[in-house]
């Protein structure tokens, strides 16, 4: 039942190559992101990986300005809602938009962002 | 399953405190079984709720400690964690414990130290209740995810800052008269939209504070209860879940899981929206009143907005909400929250809260969201 698994882990691997791993309910075809076992739609509990191109929509946005300890010399900075072509949301740091360009409705690209040896979801200029 | 009342109420002025979280709930505990007129060795079992005891405190086992610190260290104790609705969570368990007839005076509630650290790390520490992946890697903050949501509401329904900044003026209108309240002070319109973006939409001053404190309850099984003339029914106690991940919310301007929670404690009571005559809701930033309002049925959605502008929620409107001051101006110690909610309507249903009393309440709803809208608690109480 877990082979093609997708787990935290290799997602954030496969992210910090350009990579953006999705993955597939094989019963009812609903898409998700890891970690998951049953499907939240069908109850199925197969899943495959599949491939996301990383392009989206902004569809809400916020600009830090009182950071959590650790990333006060970054702020302020923005976090995006983005619904990707595919379907599915994901959340991520805005990186190469100016933060008084930022809209909703934005199409925007993923790329990662490496820091501090960590990767994060990364969102840029489509 | 037995009918369950609370007969206690305990709640410590709310603000910055030296004195660690268990001696905190300790004064309220004791409080609320003063207020109980029971005996101390009547309490059968302590649900007990903190969230941020580990990293801010460096302690954990914090129900023993607890129980210990009121003196009462032989009673069972669960310690329950549900980010800000926790002692809300912990008191509908204490309430099926009563129901169920395992016990029949169970101690209830929680308290939160968080002052004693600096505000970057208050800000980290509260951030857990985020998802660690997706979310807190980011350096989104709880005023972050807020704003999210914010954002999207005034995409949908056209809701304004303005809009926003009547419910922090309303509720700091209603924590004046609020003696236990952190800040009792009012505030203008101007104030509010003049104050620093923390997380825009959301500034300074649509954010509730860092804030210490206790708050406790003691349940009854109705045998108990009945020999008081000051008890307060459980009419009904709902909890409602959502995925955990912002990610996956399908209406970022909903809180899915406060409009099922709702509809849950809706059904049991036996009641609707229009029955209710009082409202503690959970205010943590101005947004979430507004969009609490419409899931729980006072407001069409999209209309919240304009109801906090009209006054409509004001203490004398059409359903006061957050008569306390609300998370806002009363405090948010997070692990007690959920229990002074409650202790703040018995207040005005026993016709005990003075200056700021909503005449006539008979019935009150109580109304907490845990984290990124994971996790929401709703419970409606109301008089024999």
């Amino acid at each position: 039942m877990t082979e093609g698994v997708v787990t935290l882990k290799s997602f954030f691997e496969d992210a910090r190559a350009g990579h953006l791993t999705g993955i597939r309910c094989t019963q009812c075809h609903g898409l998700a992101l890891p970690p998951k076992e049953f499907c939240p739609t069908c109850q199925w509990r197969q899943w495959e990986p599949v491939p996301l191109k990383g392009s989206g929509i902004v569809t809400s946005f916020t600009v830090i300005r009182i950071p959590p300890r650790g990333r006060v010399p970054e702020a302020p900075y923005a976090v995006a809602v983005v619904r990707l072509d595919e379907g599915v949301s994901l959340l991520g740091r805005v990186v190469d938009i100016p933060l008084e360009a930022l809209q909703t409705g934005l199409a925007v690209k993923f790329r990662p962002v490496v820091a501090n040896d960590q990767t994060i979801i990364g969102f840029g200029p489509a | 399953m037995r009918r369950v009342a609370v007969i206690g109420v305990g709640i410590t002025k709310f603000g910055k405190h030296d004195r660690t979280s268990t001696e905190l709930f300790a004064e309220a505990a004791a409080d609320a079984i003063a207020d109980a007129e029971i005996a101390p060795r009547d309490v059968q079992a302590l649900y007990y709720g903190n969230v941020t005891g580990g990293p801010a405190e460096r302690q954990l086992h914090m129900g023993p400690l607890a129980a210990t610190s009121l003196g009462l260290p032989t009673i069972p104790t669960t310690r329950f964690e549900a980010a800000c609705a926790t002692s809300h969570a912990a008191f509908r368990h204490a309430v099926m414990e009563i129901a169920s007839g395992v016990s029949d005076v169970v101690l209830v509630g929680g308290a939160e130290r968080i002052l004693n650290v600096p505000t970057d790390a208050a800000t980290e520490y509260f951030a857990y209740c985020s998802d660690a992946s997706y979310e807190q890697s980011l350096g989104l903050t709880f005023p972050g995810v807020f704003a999210l949501i914010a954002r999207a509401h005034m995409d949908r329904y056209g809701t304004t800052e303005e809009q926003m900044a009547h419910v922090a003026v309303k509720n700091h209108r209603h924590g004046v008269l609020n003696p236990k309240a952190q800040f009792q002070k009012e505030i203008s319109l101007e104030t509010v939209l003049r104050s620093p973006y923390v997380a825009d939409p959301l500034k300074l001053y649509d954010c509730c504070p860092f804030t210490d404190g206790g708050a406790a309850i003691v349940l009854a099984g109705e045998e108990v209860a009945r020999k008081r003339g000051r008890a307060i029914w459980v009419l009904a106690t709902a909890a409602a879940a959502d995925t955990m991940f912002l990610h996956e919310k399908r209406d970022l301007w909903r809180v899915a899981a406060t409009e099922r929670a709702a509809l849950g404690a809706y059904r049991q009571a036996g009641k609707t929206p229009a029955e209710v005559d009082v409202v503690e809701l959970h205010d943590c930033f101005t947004i979430a009143e507004i969009v609490a309002t419409e899931g729980l049925g006072f407001f069409e959605p999209g209309l919240g907005g304009i109801a906090a502008e009209k006054g409509w929620t004001s203490v004398g409107g059409k359903i006061p909400v957050n008569p306390s001051g609300g998370l806002k101006a009363k405090g948010h110690p997070i692990g007690a929250t959920g229990a002074a909610q409650i202790g703040e309507i018995v207040t005005h249903l026993r016709g005990e809260a003075g200056a700021r009393q909503v005449d006539g309440a008979g019935i009150g709803l109580i109304h907490t969201l845990g984290g990124n809208t994971a996790t929401v608690l709703v419970s409606l109480l109301g008089r024999d």
